[in-house]
């Protein structure tokens, strides 16, 4: 920082600092949870815009929102982007689970921790793939 | 020279942090963990309803016990956004009011349009 900090914001470290790690995993994870975080918001996002189209159809505001959704939602690109949400959403998902357990002050071993960090990355990437195996499998999703 | 204002800062504020400061620390915990099983839900919830077409889905937003879950999820989703965003605005932009006053529409905006879709399928 070129000058004083006089704000109370200007106390707060500058995090993930993306150019200055060498890679071990405990970073790339940390960095990796506040990037799926925000890929989440895209989901919350397209669920808001589900309800709203089924709200807008049932009510009769606009009884072309709900097929105006799927025309997005169900296309190949759209299911290209539910499958990235759902696999930011589940890395966040186990990112946060490895976060809360830290919190409780357990697993700060440097092995610990990198285990933990590979543990909660493979998890969600798991999760995802369970997720869509089962639902092709069970014809929910043709392509 | 950094720590000559954090220990200034520090013996001024300590009595201040001593009784509150934890809160957003607190929230952000809660939050998550209430997320954890409402998001694991919301997951199992879409797998249940994926190609099952308008009228499934609706049924389905107007059961009370999903409509009240769908709205809990997105009161504490977008609470815990407001907070994970406002992270990001403080780390990298950390004297931007404007992206935190941003930051704050959006999540209302979203959360006012997942309510007002679950309200008006609720009343169908």
């Amino acid at each position: 920082m070129s000058k004083p900090p006089s704000t109370e914001a200007a106390y707060r470290p500058l995090s993930p600092h993306l150019q200055v790690w060498k890679f071990h995993i405990t970073m790339f994870t940390s960095i990796l949870h506040r990037a799926t975080g925000i890929a989440s918001v895209v989901g919350a996002v397209m669920v808001a815009a589900w309800l709203l189209a089924i709200g807008l159809t049932a009510s009769g505001h606009c009884p072309e929102a709900y097929t105006l959704f799927l025309s997005f939602a169900a296309s190949p690109f759209g299911l290209f982007v539910w499958f990235g949400l759902t696999l930011a959403g589940f890395i966040h998902l186990t990112g946060g689970l490895r976060h809360l357990i830290w919190d409780m002050g357990l697993g700060f071993k440097i092995s610990s921790a990198n285990a933990l960090a590979w543990w909660s990355l493979l998890g969600g990437i798991a999760l995802t793939l369970a997720f869509w195996a089962v639902l092709f499998a069970t014809g929910k999703v043709v392509l | 020279m950094v720590d000559s204002y954090l220990k200034q800062r520090s013996a001024k504020d300590w009595k201040k942090s001593e009784k509150h400061g934890a809160g957003e620390w607190l929230a952000e915990r809660w939050t998550s963990v209430a997320l954890f099983f409402l998001t694991l839900w919301a997951a199992w919830s879409a797998f249940g309803l994926a190609n099952q077409g308008y009228e499934a889905a609706l049924a389905f937003v107007k059961v009370p016990l999903n409509a009240g879950l769908l709205a809990a999820t997105f009161v504490i989703t977008m609470w815990h956004t407001y907070m994970g965003l406002n992270a990001n605005v403080l780390d990298y932009f950390p004297n931007s009011r404007v992206l935190r006053l941003l930051n704050l529409l959006f999540c209302v905006a979203v959360l006012a349009v997942a309510l007002g879709g679950i309200y008006l399928a609720f009343k169908a």
